[in-house]
């Protein structure tokens, strides 16, 4: 009888709630069910999380391909940072006789 | 219920017996720290050992409340024979199917016996009771998975637990020994029903599983009445190794 | 309308460049890129390509570290049955598993860089890969139960907070988690030592005692003083400090706190010179630690043997149900 081998399953992890999944790291498994007991164990033993979502690493998709996510051409267009509008605003209140408004505090 | 109308006697012997149970299987199952078949499996059950600890010092802390004892001293200082566990927790570790029948066959009798305890008129017991259901579930999920995979994990492992639950059978059912004064204990609504009624709710909430696995049922409990007495050469060698330290200097702070 | 300052940590340029050496460029080129990267302090990710020399560095590395949390357990194992109250074997039971569980995160990082955690067990029961001095000795007591909880790991914390920046990224993170982890085994290990120093007249010769057997080994645990410029863990950045500067380290925090409680270092010679702010100390025998770390020390042979004959008592579980895979 051939019996289903221990593979590597990923463990995701959420410290509170709230907070995002994050990687916490894997266990070997042979399925589904231990796959859940053993996930509990590395990463919830301690009561330091409020869930895990455990799934095979053979089931992940890896995107690395740098042509897709980091293409040559600019897309500043696409960021905060491809806005620069200093010298802009500062000649609009010499126009306005306006001042700077005051930054909000946090 | 006020502590003055808890019947004292028959809730202290209810609690010991209680308590011993998950003491030593606590013990024995933390054996297996740093030897388990594999490195995800021993994390797993080193949590185990330690849950059943910690509920029998939880047990042994109420115990204390009534008698007035220190838990660590009712826990290691009485001798072998004033011990409250049953026979079904008497055997050696032995191998990775014998702790699992164990296992199995423990804590789906545990789970009947904290049902019956469940809501009780005694609030300290009846709370405490609440939180060790919640933690049991996950007892009773890990130990029909591993019951599944070996009853239908080929021939090795199927006659390995066949051997475990025949070296077992006998004294499986001793979970639900009689105890001294139990009918005081249903009298002031602590314990649902008696242990012989909860004996045979465990039998059928097991039946089941043990008929789809093709598992042979554990047979009536050899000598019932002295389930929880009579402890073997096991249990003195546990006794013995348990208090290997507290016993080289008695008194002192650890 | 969404203040733009507050989309910054979402919309920052990403940490990580895809490395150019996992391109396909001729060997010495890649070797070249790769080099500059990790010196440069760059990370590495099991998907990366690595020249040899780093793999099989971080591999020996985090497989000695996997084996001796494997073997480290044993020492305390026995005393898990012994433990003197309920709350102590609770504290030592979780001790012990966290130990396991440091093993299993280590030989998954070792995993993840090739080498199947069967192939790992077989070498280290064939001597062919080490685990440290430490727990090639034996307990004798349950001082022994203390001070190993308590001086012995924190030796091993002072190297495996030094290595959470390692340039072998699985490796850092892991050594994170432990050190979090590890923090919890110090105070516990304390706490026993300081509760047998304040207690009866036997207790607190047995701390001493315990002492004075487990000093020369804690000293030899970080191993002999070697040149910077030699070492190519250090220039891999596997990890980022000396031998010597962990002792020293392990000196500035813990001769304090062992000689607060009146307790006496079996070494005349310790002493911290005040002007250069280095402990000096009687050489540690490196001839002891070679020989103990090729296993020949008082219970290497004896744990080995425990471990294989553990393995095979519980071979038919893994052949039928918890089957590692073969070599990748």
């Amino acid at each position: 009888m051939t019996s289903p081998r221990l593979e590597p399953w990923e463990v995701f992890r959420q410290e509170k709630d709230g907070a995002p999944m994050q990687h916490g790291g894997s266990v070997m498994a042979p399925d589904r069910e231990l796959a859940t007991h053993y996930a509990r164990e590395l990463f919830g033993r301690r009561q330091e999380s409020v869930r895990l979502w455990v799934v095979k690493r053979a089931d992940i998709v890896d995107l690395a391909d740098q042509d897709l996510l980091q293409p040559p051409l600019d897309r500043s267009f696409k960021k905060p940072g491809g806005y620069v509008m200093r010298d802009k605003l500062a000649a609009a209140r010499v126009v306005s006789g306006q001042s700077k408004p005051k930054a909000r505090s946090k | 219920m006020s502590v003055a109308a808890v019947p004292g006697v028959a809730v202290g012997e209810l609690l010991r017996s209680m308590a011993d149970d998950e003491f030593v299987i606590g013990f024995s199952d933390s054996e297996w720290t740093g030897i388990a078949p594999q490195l995800e499996e021993d994390v797993a059950i080193s949590s185990l050992a330690q849950d059943e600890i910690g509920h029998a010092a939880a047990l042994y802390a109420l115990l204390g409340e009534l008698t007035g004892e220190d838990p660590d001293a009712i826990a290691y200082d009485r001798e072998p024979v004033a011990y409250r566990h049953c026979r079904l927790l008497d055997h050696r570790r032995g191998d990775w199917a014998m702790t699992i029948a164990r296992r199995f066959i423990y804590d789906t009798a545990d789970g009947v016996r904290l049902e019956a305890l469940a809501g009780g008129s005694w609030a300290p017991l009846a709370d405490l009771v609440g939180k060790l259901v919640r933690e049991e579930r996950y007892h009773r999920m890990h130990a029909s998975v591993w019951l599944d995979r070996l009853a239908c994990g080929g021939d090795e492992a199927r006659s390995r637990l066949l051997a475990a639950l025949t070296t077992l059978g006998p004294d499986a059912a001793t979970v639900f020994s009689p105890l001294p004064d139990e009918a005081a204990l249903i009298e002031a609504g602590i314990l649902a029903s008696p242990m012989p009624e909860l004996e045979t709710r465990w039998r059928t909430a097991i039946g089941p599983t043990f008929a789809t696995l093709d598992l042979p049922m554990p047979p009536p409990a050899r000598d019932l009445a002295h389930g929880r007495l009579d402890h073997g050469e096991a249990f003195a060698w546990l006794w013995h190794e348990f208090n290997t330290v507290r016993a080289s200097e008695p008194g002192v702070t650890w | 309308m969404t203040d733009p300052q507050a989309l910054e940590p979402i919309l920052g340029p990403l940490e990580r460049r895809r490395p150019a050496f996992n391109d396909d460029l001729p060997h010495d080129e890649r070797f070249a890129l790769f080099e500059a990267h990790v010196t440069a302090g760059g990370k590495v990710e099991a998907t990366d390509w690595m020249p040899d020399e780093y793999r099989t560095a971080v591999l020996r590395f985090v497989e000695m570290h996997a084996n001796s949390e494997l073997m480290g357990v044993l020492p305390e194992r026995e005393w898990l049955m012994r433990a003197p109250t309920l709350r102590r074997k609770l504290a030592l039971t979780a001790k012990v598993q966290d130990e396991v569980g440091h093993a299993q995160l280590l030989y998954r990082v070792a995993e993840d860089l090739g080498k199947p955690r069967e192939a790992m067990f077989e070498d280290l029961l064939a001597g062919k890969t080490k685990f440290h001095n430490v727990f090639h000795y034996p307990t004798v007591g349950w001082a022994d139960v203390g001070m190993i909880a308590w001086l012995v790991d924190a030796a091993a914390i002072v190297a495996q907070q030094a290595l959470r920046d390692s340039s072998y990224a699985p490796y850092a993170r892991t050594m994170r988690k432990i050190c979090w982890e590890e923090s919890v085994h110090i105070m516990h290990g304390r706490d026993v030592v300081v509760t047998m120093v304040m207690g009866s007249e036997a207790q607190r010769a047995a701390i001493q005692d315990a002492l004075e057997r487990w000093w020369g080994p804690l000293m030899q645990m970080h191993g002999p003083r070697s040149p910077r410029e030699k070492d190519r863990d250090l220039h891999w950045k596997i990890k980022a400090r000396t031998s010597e500067e962990l002792r020293q380290e392990f000196l500035t925090i813990y001769v304090p706190r062992i000689r607060e409680l009146g307790l006496v270092i079996p070494d005349p010679v310790l002493e911290l010179d005040d002007a250069t702010g280095v402990w000096r100390y009687s050489e540690p025998d490196w001839d002891e630690l070679r020989r103990v770390v090729t296993n020949h020390g008082p219970m290497s042979q004896v744990r080995l043997e425990f471990r294989r004959q553990a393995r095979d008592a519980t071979k038919w579980v893994r052949d039928t149900i918890l089957a590692a895979p073969q070599a990748a």
